[in-house]
């Protein structure tokens, strides 16, 4: 019986090419990007599940509200972690993990290589988090000072061999300090929130420990099986008061909690799943980039979409076809076949048609997986195919999809009464039909939402690229890794000013785009810091040669200079902080500091200018208060350049670099690269939009191209006899083209609402944003019509061009 | 009003070669009505075609009204036909979607006649087909005749010289047969030219003259009293 009815689906789909090969290809090209975004949503939603424990592991957050400034961040400070442990029986243990970001030099042979995972961690890190050893006992690796434990990786990078238990490694911190390797683990996996090739032991970090204010430790809890993170979340307020509201009560003049609360400040601890950080965390100092659970949702609305579009081209198609096959049903009933045979007749070929799909949609999928890799920014290999979960998820889908798509058609199609289909007569219902045309509306609709998404998350791209940021990105070089010159940086700075095509030098400490160093300290407004006038802003150190150099703007006063030696108390503020500190002209007046040790005295620093403000941060924050200090940053430097020969300027610059820091790597950076990176999510996000888009519209297209067909068979008659009556071509064009057009007119209706609803929930995200124009929709609108127009327009010139009389010949 | 002569249609397919038309000739004059009878797949269909402007004869000339027609291209052929020429077919050829109004309308539309005007024209012709009462209805709704009379009526709308008639009959029982030949002898009296397609004696002796045709040629035209 199922082979029978397996042949006849076969001959079926042979006998009616045109429209197999349209159903088959729309439907392969949706699985296709069905299947890809499925292994993404199932890699993104894997991350940190590999830990033994992961269920247990949780991180504490922080967020604090002080001088009407809010940070989030993701570490606490050095002490929370064992007070918590100590007060509270239901934490099991506890691990700290200290990122110095990112970045420590590690000496082979004689170099010093950068090495960018690395971390300082508790010894009981391995206790929590699952990491498989290739050698020694990570246990008790990091126990003792001077220990560091290596990934696979950077043990064949130092020594060519995993048996390295034991040996030595020299790094730059405090002026050169050896460690002995204690363990080797294999490397951390890539679904990982965090990942590091070097763990050293907690014990050598230069940190002034014991500090229940200073956040700047990422700290993991495993709680005991059984207890529940909800209530000790709860019992953290009572931490608060026991251990930090007294120390605040020393700084700042409050006498109680609630005090604290009324002037707008606010101190707050919770605890996040280990396994939610990589999709819900986008806090400060995180320990590595962290994707976005937004992406998932999209994506997988996306994939949904792009499915449903298929499966209605596979519905329309075949409704649209039964008309050519109600003979075929109405012979088949008359010869005694029941209604639930003819059903699982046409369900089996539904079911065909999705099989034969997929194995088209794996081989699409195999085909552009390094293509999707290189959009969305994953490392996704074509074993993720052969889990056994995902292949057995992959296997179901032509049923699903066969019962999805066939399930309508088929009980249509089978629904026909014989004798009114063997005389000829069909109903109104397989020429035209309501739900046909819903469905059309659907899928344009959803491809017109689309395309406005992805005119919206490019136009805000375009905006981030060419809004006047305060500051000039172009043609910075930055150089890295020079504080290993040590007093050396002056004549490197000299140096390099004598290049040909530098322009400009200066230190490059702080720097306006994401990843460079910040410090934030507190000021006050009055000598003496109350909770009204206290408020934190970002210290930049820089030199005279800064402002002008980054193209930025003093706005009053004037900028650094040589000449006044005051200037090592003075002080530059952005508009923001002038605005703040509300003073009609600020230049001249000043404002306090307290002295890291002692609170009662206050360094005063004098106001000698107003820097326009500019973007410090992404285009998703508001520019917050800044202000600059006469300081020496030179870790980094930054190189203003009128260079046309760029590759040659970086050979001489590195050239220079080496006579200064031998042994040390040159590593530098361009300032409009480094901006751009700021915006890797949401240019992937834009180009992974736009690819969906266009295969949206693409399957959608496919469906309208059959359904154009077939109506303009259907309607061969029609089309002839008008013809006959005087109608010209275009006459005809125009009345098959409208039906379709009606279509489109109103999916953008529904789609237009509902696209800008969404879209501008996603701008929500930029505290600096365009406005979605109304041509967005026109543009949508237009495009949606054009395609679709393009699309029946073929079909409809065929008919349109026909010889009448064949088609209405008599006989 | 019609003058052809030497008028040849070849149909090639593949691996024959019809001549439906052979190097006929023949005269219709105005206000004349003419049967043209002869056996199954002898040509008078593809005649009617040509006639109609709706086909190009192969080699020949046709003279419509002085004109000569033979290798006009189709946009010319189309203006020409939409304004002189009504067509009426066996299987009327009406639209399924559209209602009795709305098919009469349509010569009407392609001719550009204003939406005001059309309406007084159609519900005139309507009357007088006796047909108004269902004008709203659509062409399933209707019996063979009064199809043929929706399809005779959307002929005429237009008042075109010539009406083309292909076995207009053919589908209809005996009384709804007369009563269609009647309606195009009422026409004919009124003055339009008729050629019509027969296989009917008794249909072809409502005309004036019948032209018999064997293998694309015609054998002999009888006058009729
Ligand atoms: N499009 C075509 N292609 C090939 N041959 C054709 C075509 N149309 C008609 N013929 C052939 O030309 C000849 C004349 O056909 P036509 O339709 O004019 O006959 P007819 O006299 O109208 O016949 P009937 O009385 O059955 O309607 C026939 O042999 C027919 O097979
Ligand atoms: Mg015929």
């Amino acid at each position: 019986m199922l082979f029978n009815n397996l042949k006849i689906a076969w001959r079926t789909l042979v006998k009616n090419k045109f429209f197999s090969v349209l159903n088959i290809l729309g439907l392969a090209i949706g699985m296709a990007c069905f299947l890809l975004i499925a292994l993404y949503v199932t890699d993104e939603l894997s991350y940190d599940r590999f830990h033994k424990k992961a269920d247990r592991i949780y991180r504490i957050n922080s967020d604090i509200l002080f001088g009407g400034n809010s940070m989030s961040l993701a570490v606490t400070s050095d002490m929370m972690g064992s007070t918590i442990k100590k007060d509270y029986p239901e934490v099991e243990e506890f691990t700290r993990v200290y990122n110095s970001n990112g970045s420590r030099l590690v000496k082979k042979g004689n170099d010093f290589l950068q090495e960018l995972g690395v971390a300082y961690a508790d010894s009981t890190f391995f206790d929590i988090f699952s990491y498989e050893p290739v050698a020694g006992d990570l246990h008790t690796a990091l126990n003792e000072p001077n220990t560091v434990v290596i990934s696979e990786s950077a043990a064949m990078k130092y020594f060519s061999s995993l048996d390295v238990v034991g040996k030595n490694l020299e790094t730059d911190d405090n002026n050169g300090t050896i460690y002995k390797v204690t363990a080797v683990i294999r490397d951390m996996p890539k679904r990982s929130h965090f990942r590091f090739d070097f763990i050293f032991s907690m014990d050598n970090l230069n940190y002034g420990f014991g500090d229940f204010l200073s956040h700047n430790f990422a700290t993991f809890l495993l709680l005991k099986p059984g207890s529940s993170a909800a209530s000790l979340e709860k019992k953290f307020p009572e931490y608060v008061n026991r251990y930090i509201f007294p120390m605040l009560q020393q700084t700042m003049q409050v006498k109680t909690i609630a005090d604290l609360e009324k002037s707008g400040s606010k101190l707050e601890y919770s605890l996040m799943p280990l396994t939610d950080i990589h999709l819900h965390s986008a806090r400060v100092a995180e320990l590595g980039i962290n994707s976005d659970i937004r992406y998932v949702y999209i994506f997988l609305a996306v994939a949904v979409f792009i499915l449903l579009i298929a499966c209605i081209n596979f519905m329309n198609l075949s409704t649209a076809r039964s008309a050519n096959r109600a003979r075929e049903v109405g012979i088949r009933k008359v010869l005694g076949t029941t209604y639930h045979t003819l059903i699982r007749q046409f369900l089996t070929e539904s079911t065909l048609i999705s099989f034969l799909s997929l194995l088209i949609a794996i081989v699409i999928a195999a085909l552009v997986l390094p293509l999707f890799n290189d959009i969305a920014g994953k490392e996704i290999s074509l074993a993720n195919f052969f889990q056994p979960l995902f292949l057995v998820s992959m296997l179901a889908l032509p049923f699903v999809i066969g019962l999805l798509a066939g399930t309508y058609p088929a009980f249509f199609l089978s629904s026909f009464k014989p004798i009114t289909v063997l005389k000829g007569k069909l109903s109104g219902g397989a020429k035209k039909s309501n739900l046909r045309s819903t469905l059309v509306v659907l899928q344009f609709s959803m491809a017109i939402i689309l395309i406005v998404g992805t005119i919206v998350v490019y136009r805000q791209l375009a905006y981030i690229q060419q809004k006047k940021l305060g500051f000039s990105k172009e043609q910075v070089m930055v150089i890295n890794n020079t504080q290993v010159m040590g007093d050396g940086t002056r004549a490197f700075k000299n140096e390099l000013l004598r290049l040909p095509g530098v322009k400009a030098v200066s230190s490059g400490g702080y720097l306006p785009v994401a990843g460079s160093s910040r410090n934030d300290n507190t000021f006050s407004k009055e000598a003496v810091m109350d909770m009204k006038n206290g408020f934190n802003m970002q210290v930049w150190g820089v030199d005279e040669n800064y402002i002008p150099l980054l193209g930025m703007e003093i706005k009053q006063g004037r900028n650094f200079s040589k000449e006044f030696v005051s200037d090592s108390m003075a002080i530059i503020i952005n508009e923001t902080t002038a605005d703040m500190l509300g003073y009609d002209d600020p230049v001249g007046k000043k404002i306090y500091k307290s002295q890291s040790n002692s609170q009662a005295e206050m360094l005063a620093y004098t106001i000698i200018g107003v820097v326009k403000n500019f973007h410090f941060e992404s285009l998703k924050q508001k520019i917050g208060p800044l202000c600059m200090r006469l300081r020496n940053a030179d870790w980094s430097i930054a190189v203003k350049m009128d260079a046309t020969n760029v590759q040659n300027l970086v050979k001489q610059v590195e050239q220079k670099y080496a006579a200064h820091a031998a042994g040390f790597p040159f590593g530098y950076s361009f300032l409009d690269a480094s901006f751009n990176n700021m915006y890797k999510a949401e240019s992937k996000a834009g180009k992974l939009a736009f690819s969906f888009a266009v295969l949206a519209i693409l399957i959608a297209c496919l469906g309208l191209f059959g359904l154009a067909a077939y109506m303009a068979e259907q309607r061969n008659k029609e089309i002839g006899v008008r013809k006959v009556l005087g109608a010209s071509v275009n006459q005809i064009m125009v009345l098959l083209s409208m039906d379709f057009l009606k279509l489109v007119a109103i999916s953008a209706c529904l789609a237009f609402p509902l696209s800008w609803i969404v879209m501008n929930k996603w701008l929500e995200d930029f505290a600096f944003r365009i406005n979605i124009g109304w041509w967005v929709f026109l543009v949508a609108g237009l495009l949606a019509a054009l395609i679709a127009l393009v699309t029946v327009g073929f079909q409809a010139l065929k008919a349109a061009l026909n010889n009448p009389v064949k088609s209405i010949r008599t006989e | 009003m019609i003058k052809i002569s030497n008028l040849e249609k070849i149909y090639r397919t593949e691996d024959v070669e019809t001549v439906a038309l052979n190097k006929l000739s023949f005269e219709v004059k105005d206000g004349e009505f003419v049967a043209v009878m002869g056996p199954s797949g002898c040509g008078k269909s593809t005649l009617l075609n040509i006639l109609g402007l709706l086909d190009d004869p192969d080699s020949g000339s046709f003279l419509f009204n002085g004109i000569e027609v033979a290798g006009f291209n189709e946009r010319k052929r189309a203006d020409l036909r939409k304004r002189n020429i009504g067509f009426v077919f066996q299987s009327f050829n009406l639209i399924d979607e559209l209602t009795v109004f709305e098919n009469v309308e349509l010569p009407l539309i392609y001719t550009g006649v204003k939406a005001a005007e059309r309406k007084k024209i159609v519900e005139d012709v309507l009357d007088k087909m006796v047909i108004m009462h269902r004008r709203n209805h659509y062409p399933q709704q209707l019996s063979g005749g009064q199809q043929q009379r929706v399809a005779v009526a959307r002929a005429v709308v237009n008042n075109p010289k010539l009406i083309l008639a292909d076995e207009p009959t053919g589908n209809l029982d005996s009384s709804n047969g007369n009563e269609v030949m009647q309606l195009l002898t009422d026409l004919n009296e009124q003055g339009t030219t008729i050629v019509m397609v027969t296989h009917s004696e008794h249909d072809a002796r409502y005309s004036h003259r019948i032209i018999r045709m064997l293998d694309g040629q015609t054998v002999m035209q009888d006058l009729m009293v």
